[in-house]
């Protein structure tokens, strides 16, 4: 049986002085990597960590980081990858949601948690740049044996990575992401996009998400190289391709978009390295496909995914051209249904809540094995999309049933923002909403009504924003109504509320 | 005195925002740096970085400071910051 580990030790053996990795002007072979894995490794077994137990990192794009997500593999624990950006309060809820025992962070971090009565991080405690107190070094990490951990007891499934989402209530669902599920992506992957050894894979997403991890961990699997983008900006992007000679990426399409747009201006490098790239998260207009078709010259896929069944429908368009507006048929091993609201199938054609039964399904939602189970009918998981599938089986995806805000490719929970907007004294009700922009296809809007009597100026709901929500999070439109819409019923109808503002002056 | 403390204070709280996620890579020369350009912070980020330094040094940048590209660029934003800080 194949684990990540093994994989990636042969690799080692056979690959030794093959580039395994670049990121931000430094490289490793993989018989660097390989090494530098190991000392890893045996750094946190003599810190005490053990198979089975979470490390919570605030995570960024560096050759560290990939270190570290194969160095957990190789000896069976798990990370809990965070967006270093978010308020502590709520990395103190997500972390203690995955009962996190380590620390791996910058020393910006150590600085930002200090003071806080964090009591559960009473394992290892490491600093990734520089001394702080209480915590190792890196250079006690480099000053490890590089023999290679025993890794005979690892069996896939094993907890590697949790991803965090938010429940209805606002609380963190970490996401479950075994060894097995990490791989079996992988392959799927591997298999669909035709990928070997001889490919340069880009990741030009953070490493907190998953598609990023899943693109660094995939070349390390069989021999390829992996080029890790530190941060993203589409320059940067068409500079890495082309430098670094990639040849296959999956990016989002905020990102693709604003690629596009850099390369309808003239001085833009000639990039003949790629051979395929694959967009996610949100469905590109068919201009901004073509342009970038025309100028990447490559093969160009979409998928459709959710964070819970991986990717679920894949299509490339030199194949499909007279299906523009679809996101493709499902994977081999992947079934759709349609359901309506009472979980009935409904008419071939006709539009309801995509349902996925898929071999890539993740473990579930960590600690938490009813949620998962209620989320699931028939083995088919709800993805709270809505779409309908046509004659020839292609899937057109139309919006989406939960509430859910995917601004430049990040998640955003409206749940999230409305809690903290609601902590506002001045505040009686309010509603975060997706509300359209041509960059980052939608950004957070939010719709206030104050208390009776009562009035609050944008800059106060704009300060306490920045201060208890995440960048990503930030409302990017504050609209004051004397009323938010509702149905006869008294529930909130937000579908109604773009609508409502429109015009008015955000 | 005070002048060279809200000097330093704005600089040291620049540097540490504009590092949350990256670290600037040692060497280089930071106060040229234009953040945006070089990916340390995104159009997301924004927002948020504006809103908290206007709130933590108790200014308010005007839409034409917001637009100009200087803004963009750390020592040029540093001395804009220390500039208002001073007046208000």
């Amino acid at each position: 049986m194949e684990t990540i580990a093994k994989l990636f030790y042969r690799n080692v053996k056979q690959f030794a002085d093959k580039q395994a990795i670049w990121c931000d002007g430094e490289e490793m072979t993989y018989a660097e990597l390989g090494t530098f894995v190991s000392r890893y490794a045996n750094y946190l077994i003599s810190r005490g960590v053990r198979r089975g137990d979470i490390i919570g990192i605030p995570m960024n794009n560096s050759i560290e980081s990939v270190a570290l997500i194969m160095a957990a593999a190789a000896i069976g624990a798990g990370l809990a990858p965070i967006n270093p950006t978010i308020p502590v309060d709520a990395i103190d809820a997500a972390f203690q949601a995955g009962n996190v025992r380590h620390l791996i962070a910058r020393r910006a971090f150590y600085n930002q948690i200090q003071g806080k009565d964090l009591p559960y991080l009473n394992g290892c405690k490491l600093c990734l740049d520089g001394a702080i107190e209480g915590a190792d070094s890196f250079e006690q990490v480099l000053a490890q044996p590089d023999t290679e951990p025993d890794i005979r007891c690892i069996d896939g499934t094993e907890t590697l990575v949790l991803t965090m989402t938010s429940g209805s209530t606002g609380t963190p669902k970490p996401l479950e992401l075994t060894q097995d599920n990490k791989l079996n992506r992988a392959e799927a992957h591997i298999r669909l996009y035709s990928i070997t050894a001889d490919d340069r894979i880009l990741a030009a997403t953070p490493l907190y998400h998953t598609l990023a991890e899943r693109l660094v961990i995939l070349p390390l699997l069989i021999g390829a190289t992996s080029i890790l983008l530190p941060r993203f900006t589409p320059n940067m992007w068409l500079n890495c391709v082309k430098d670094q000679r990639v040849t296959f990426t999956i990016a989002v399409s905020a990102q693709l978009s604003q690629i596009a747009q850099l390369l309808s201006s003239p001085f833009v490098p000639e990039i003949s390295s790629l051979r395929s790239v694959v967009s996610s998260s949100a469905l590109l207009e068919p201009h901004v496909r073509n342009e970038l078709i025309q100028k990447l010259q490559c093969d160009f896929h979409e998928m459709y995914g959710t964070s819970e069944c991986s990717t679920v429908t894949s299509i490339n368009f030199r194949e499909a051209v007279d299906k523009q507006r679809s996101v493709g048929k499902p994977l081999p091993g992947v079934e759709l249904r349609i359901l309506a609201d009472d979980g009935t199938e409904v008419n071939p054609g006709d539009t309801g809540e995509i349902a996925v039964k898929t071999p890539l399904l993740c473990a579930g939602y960590y600690g938490m094995p009813e949620m998962m189970k209620e989320a699931l009918v028939d083995g088919f998981f709800r993805t709270g999309d809505l779409g309908y599938v046509d004659k020839d089986g292609y899937l057109y995806f139309s919006g989406r049933k939960k509430e859910l805000i995917i601004t430049g490719g990040v998640n955003v929970y409206p749940q999230d923002v409305e809690r903290v907007v609601s902590a506002l004294p001045e505040v009686s009700e309010c509603a975060a909403f997706p509300y359209s922009d041509e960059r980052l296809g939608e950004v957070v809007a939010l719709a206030v009504v104050c208390k009776k009597g009562l009035t609050l100026k944008k800059r106060a709901v704009q300060v306490h924003c920045a201060k208890n929500l995440a960048d990503f999070q930030q409302p990017h439109k504050i609209f004051f109504l004397s009323e938010l819409p509702k149905n006869s019923m008294g529930k909130l109808t937000k579908s109604k509320l773009p609508e409502m503002v429109a015009g008015m002056d955000g | 005195m005070v002048k060279q403390m809200v000097k330093q204070m704005v600089e040291d709280y620049i540097l540490e925002a504009l590092q949350r996620e990256y670290s600037f890579k040692p060497g280089v020369d930071v106060y040229a740096i234009d953040f945006i350009k070089e990916g340390y912070m995104n159009s997301l980020a924004i927002v948020q970085f504006v809103v908290e330094l206007e709130d933590e040094f108790g200014i308010e940048f005007t839409d034409d400071e917001l637009a100009s590209p200087d803004f963009k660029v750390v020592g040029k934003l540093i001395k804009l910051v220390e500039k208002k800080a001073a007046k208000d």
